[in-house]
């Protein structure tokens, strides 16, 4: 059985040239949005990043946009079931992607049975919903 | 399996394990089972293997169950859907009798007049020729709808699915063979179900194997994806290559005769015999030309079946037991009865002979079931085993072409003398192949039908008509289990909306507060004190990076370079065209960014837009959507000021943050953008703040605003508010092919700037005169609800010239008011119009404060 459960998470959204966002995307909890896009998740320096971004592209924004996310984890056995009940999104053992989930557009970061659904706050309750009414039997 | 409890029609019938429905019925005695769409002709069990419509019977309320393959379990209540007084004796029966009066394509030509009979006549048909009425208080069901990935799905666990699934299995490949029914259940005892077991095994053993036993495969879609329909499941498979090993049925045979109950396919009445020990009949006739039919003859035979007589080619004649007749070569030409069958006619050596007999069981050569390939337009798809069967064309001896719909053979001659000559035409005019099983039975036959009656040079004619999803019935849920297309958006006020009561509705995708409670003090609060909205459903997005001046210069149609940092403008967006799509805000920052605020239906649109002509220009832009980070609270009023002044050290007279302008402000220790906002109508600021502070941002408000009688406002008072400045909404004022000119926003464009998206398309249509235009409207005589005019249309003399699109009460200005297209006349365009009974005069915006010293406060 997979739990669920939700938090507010930290996020950083780098936006850059794509050669400035490959650097990015090296670091840890870093998921590719875009070419020009990475979002960062946990605390990150945001002045760091910046520093280390404009020397590539001196346009480069580096914001604070966690109130846009709300984090959905399904963790535990049952986990991966659960998610495919939602999205046919192929998972890698471990990883990020972007792609679609209950009809919306979500990050994901996967580590083996943990998948932290990365969802747009305005529709954090719609995704919620769908996993609890759709995985109900795989949930604890 | 324990054995279920049936009741059939009011009366028990015994079940014993491993029985389908129609094995218990047939054993109860039941030989009618059904009743065909139109003569309502009896129609007994026939395929055995769920493709044909004749053993369809309503199963718990539900219509249209194959009871050949539902397993008797559980408790079961049986009815037969047509026929009345009883599908037994069946007075519409009539029908048949009167086929002459409805030939083919009758129903195209006839119940035309008188119009008002048809009211009744349709009644009466749908009573007569539906499959049953749908369960309509059964209880919701849950479906699941999940997704499924592998290298290789094989669809059919026969012998050819069997082997398909351990070839590739070798290589470590991940497969997934599915079944419509546990592997081997459906094959009387033989060799053909010892191979299966045989490997079946194997399959079993192989850890690469899934399996999925009870999934019928629906189609076969782009992808390759396969969806499977399982007990309350669906299942969407996505593979690198589909494997079709969904075998063949035995082929439908035509000669008169031979929708009678009594005949048989083969498949159909071996498992009978041989499954569930009820002989198909007393003396029985096998027509077997294919070493399956020698088969299923044995089968018989072996379960004790009276095989009178069996023709079979001279090759087989050593196979026919000793106690059977055999009949060399012989030839069947039709089967006699009414309503049941009572004897076969042959031809032997040239003379016809009659044979009595109840049971007609024929083997005659296979169908490949190939549909799943068919589909396939360019998907890595293989057919397997019988599915890729060259199958030998069938004869077109007569009797029902196509048994779902009752279209008999001479029925399809008819219609290609009236003209329909391909099989695709006559399928859509006689509606043959066109039933629940989708031609499985007949596609084949009226092909051919085609072909043989075609010029030889008309491949075309000839050709299978195209397969289609969904291969077999498919209830709807099962097909809405995926679906997930109303996704609720929700500001960070939800919660603080519900707990003070508001009355919440849809609106492009949101759930909003429409009102409070009280509508006419929502509204006065605006325009007398200070009111305040949630408006956190408006598109944001950030529009940074050295192009990003030149991004919104393109995109939108007024002039962008002099907005300095701090002040706002309204910006459209138009389509190559020339027509308006968007609109917004569009608030120039101090470091060269922008801040864009579109409308909140609009915003994914603008979203898609504003990266396409990046893209399209190769600008070095970063643009962010902050919808979703960002809530937004419309603080309006005359006293809006005051309030805000409670709430703030920042400088926000005038002067500091004029109209149009916006700064960043610390309001009750949230950080915000501030943005004057004219919308409404009266002095205004649109709070920006991060969502999550929304709740502590709209409470400080509410309780500093509560000496300002302050309200909370709805949609519905923004509607009467907006509607007096005359301001419109895209998509409700508008139509997709209105200029700036015809909304009146011609100020909004800038023609000297050298190119914006949809410029030369402007200037094109500046050389035509206007046709029509949007205007505002006074009403004389309305409704006391002045909204109940939205929608009406604008007559001149009778003729309707324009529409009314919005309309509203104006408190302010004690009348109904509203926006509306009108066209131009000869004269000109008109200046008063009728809206039904009630007087609308064009009059022009804004009807409120026109020269906009409210706003400018």
């Amino acid at each position: 059985m997979a739990e669920l459960r939700t938090s507010t998470p930290s996020v950083t959204s780098v936006l850059a040239s794509a050669e400035a966002c490959d650097r990015v995307s090296e670091l840890p909890g870093a998921c590719r949005v875009s070419p020009g896009e990475v979002a960062l998740m946990g605390d990150v320096s945001e002045a760091a990043v910046r520093a280390a971004v404009v020397r590539l592209d001196p346009d480069a924004v580096v914001l604070d946009v966690s109130d846009g996310w709300i984090v959905h984890s399904l963790d535990g056995p049952g986990s991966r079931e659960a998610f495919a009940r939602l999205s046919e999104l192929e998972l890698p053992a471990a990883g990020s992607l972007v792609g679609e989930l209950a009809g919306v557009g979500v990050r994901i970061l996967v580590d083996g049975d943990r998948i932290d659904l990365l969802v747009p706050s305005m529709i954090a309750a719609h995704v919620r919903e769908r996993i609890e009414v759709d995985a109900a039997e795989l949930l604890r | 399996m324990t054995p279920g409890r049936l009741r059939f029609e009011g009366r028990d019938v015994p079940v014993l394990e491993g029985d389908t429905v129609a094995s218990a019925l047939f054993r109860a005695g039941v030989r009618t089972f059904s009743r065909s769409l139109k003569g309502h002709r009896r129609r007994g069990l026939y395929c055995g293997t769920g493709e044909c419509p004749n053993c369809a019977v309503t199963v718990d309320g539900v219509p249209g169950v194959r009871s050949c393959i539902t397993p008797a379990t559980g408790d079961l209540r049986i009815e037969r859907p047509r026929g009345w007084p009883s599908a037994d004796h069946d007075l519409l029966h009539v029908a048949d009798l009167a086929h002459p009066l409805m030939p083919v394509g009758f129903y195209l030509k006839t119940f035309i007049r008188p119009r008002f009979a048809w009211r009744t006549a349709e009644r009466m048909i749908r009573r007569a020729t539906g499959s049953g009425p749908l369960p309509m208080d059964a209880p919701a069901t849950r479906t699941v709808s999940r997704h499924v990935r592998c290298d290789t799905i094989v669809v059919g666990a026969g012998v050819a699915g069997l082997t398909a699934a351990l070839e590739p299995a070798v290589d470590g490949e991940r497969v997934l063979l599915c079944d419509g029914f546990a592997i081997g259940s459906r094959v009387a005892p033989g060799p053909t179900l010892d191979a299966i077991r045989t490997l079946e095994a194997r399959v079993r053993a192989n850890p690469a194997i899934e399996i999925m036993e009870g999934y019928a495969a629906l189609g076969l879609f782009d992808g390759p994806s396969v969806p499977l329909a399982g007990a309350g499941e669906l299942v969407q498979v996505r593979a690198e290559r589909v494997v079709v090993a969904t075998g063949a049925t035995e082929a439908h045979q035509l000669f008169p005769g031979n929708d009678l109950p009594g005949v048989w396919l083969g498949r159909a009445a071996s498992a009978m015999a041989a499954l569930h020990g009820v002989p198909p009949g007393r003396r029985v006739v096998v027509v077997a030309s294919t070493a399956e039919g020698v088969e299923h003859l044995r089968a018989l035979v072996a379960a004790g079946t009276p095989v009178v007589a069996a023709l079979v080619p001279s090759a087989f004649v050593d196979e026919v037991p000793r106690e059977t007749e055999a009949i060399v070569d012989g030839e069947l030409v039709e089967a006699r009865g009414h309503g049941r069958l009572r004897s076969v006619v042959v031809r032997e050596r040239g003379e016809r002979r009659r044979i009595r007999c109840d049971a007609l069981v024929l083997s005659m050569g296979l169908a490949p079931r190939d549909e799943l390939a068919r589909m396939a337009v360019g998907e890595p798809v293989r057919l397997v085993g019988d599915a890729a069967l060259d199958a030998g064309e069938p004869r077109l001896g007569g009797g029902y072409l196509c048994l779902c719909e009752d279209v008999a053979l001479h029925d399809v001659e008819q219609a290609w003398t009236e003209g329909f000559r391909s099989a695709e035409i006559l399928k859509r005019y006689t509606t043959a192949t066109m039933g629940p099983c989708k031609g499985a039975m007949c596609g084949r036959a009226l092909a051919c039908f085609a072909r043989d009656h075609a010029d030889a040079a008309d491949q075309r004619s000839g050709a299978r008509t195209t397969a289609r999803p969904p291969l077999r019935p498919v209830a709807l849920e099962t097909l809405a289990a995926p679906v997930h297309e109303v996704v609720e958006k929700r500001t960070g006020l939800h919660e603080v909306h519900l707990a003070a009561g508001a009355n919440l509705g849809w609106s492009s995708g949101w759930k909003r507060a429409l009102s409070y409670g009280d509508l006419a003090g929502e509204y006065r609060a605006v325009r007398e004190r200070v009111g305040m909205m949630d408006v956190g459903t408006l598109g944001r997005f950030l529009i940074a990076g050295r192009d990003a001046a030149r991004l919104a210069g393109s995109v939108f149609a007024g002039r962008i370079e002099d907005l300095a940092p701090g002040r706002s403008r309204y910006v459209l967006a138009l389509d190559e065209g020339g027509y308006v799509v968007d609109d917004g805000l569009l608030c120039a920052v101090e470091d060269g960014s922008y801040l864009l605020t579109s409308t909140s239906g609009g915003a994914e649109r603008m979203d898609a837009r504003l990266r396409e002509w990046a893209d399209r220009l190769q600008l070095h832009v970063h643009l962010l959507d902050r919808t979703s980070e960002l809530g937004a609270i419309l603080v309006a009023g005359p006293r809006a000021r005051d309030l805000l002044e409670r709430l703030t050290g920042d400088p926000i007279e005038a002067a500091a943050l004029p109209y149009p302008g916006h700064r960043e402000l610390t309001l009750a220790g949230v950080p915000c953008r501030a943005i004057r906002s004219g919308f409404v109508g009266e002095l205004a600021f649109e709070l920006h703040h991060p969502r999550s502070r929304g709740p502590e941002l709209w409470d400080a408000l509410l309780r500093e605003g509560k000496a300002l009688e302050i309200s909370p406002f709805g949609l519905d008072a923004l509607e009467v508010l907006r509607l007096e400045k005359g301001h419109l909404y895209l998509g409700q004022d508008t139509l997709p092919d209105d200029t700036p000119a015809k909304l009146g926003l011609n100020w909004a464009v800038d023609m000297s700037k050298p190119w914006f998206v949809g410029k030369a398309a402007l200037e094109r249509l500046a050389e035509l005169p206007p046709t029509r235009r949007l205007a505002g409207l006074e009403f004389e005589g309305a409704p006391a609800e002045g909204a109940e005019l939205r929608g009406a249309p604008l007559t001149v003399g009778g003729a309707v010239v324009g529409r009314v699109t919005s309309a509203a009460n104006s408190a302010s200005l004690e009348r109904a008011i509203g926006l509306g297209w009108i066209r131009r006349g000869e004269d000109g365009f008109p200046n008063e119009l009728g809206a039904g009974s009630v007087v609308a005069r064009v009059v022009s915006t804004p009807f409120y404060d026109p020269l906009g010293a409210r706003v400018r406060g």
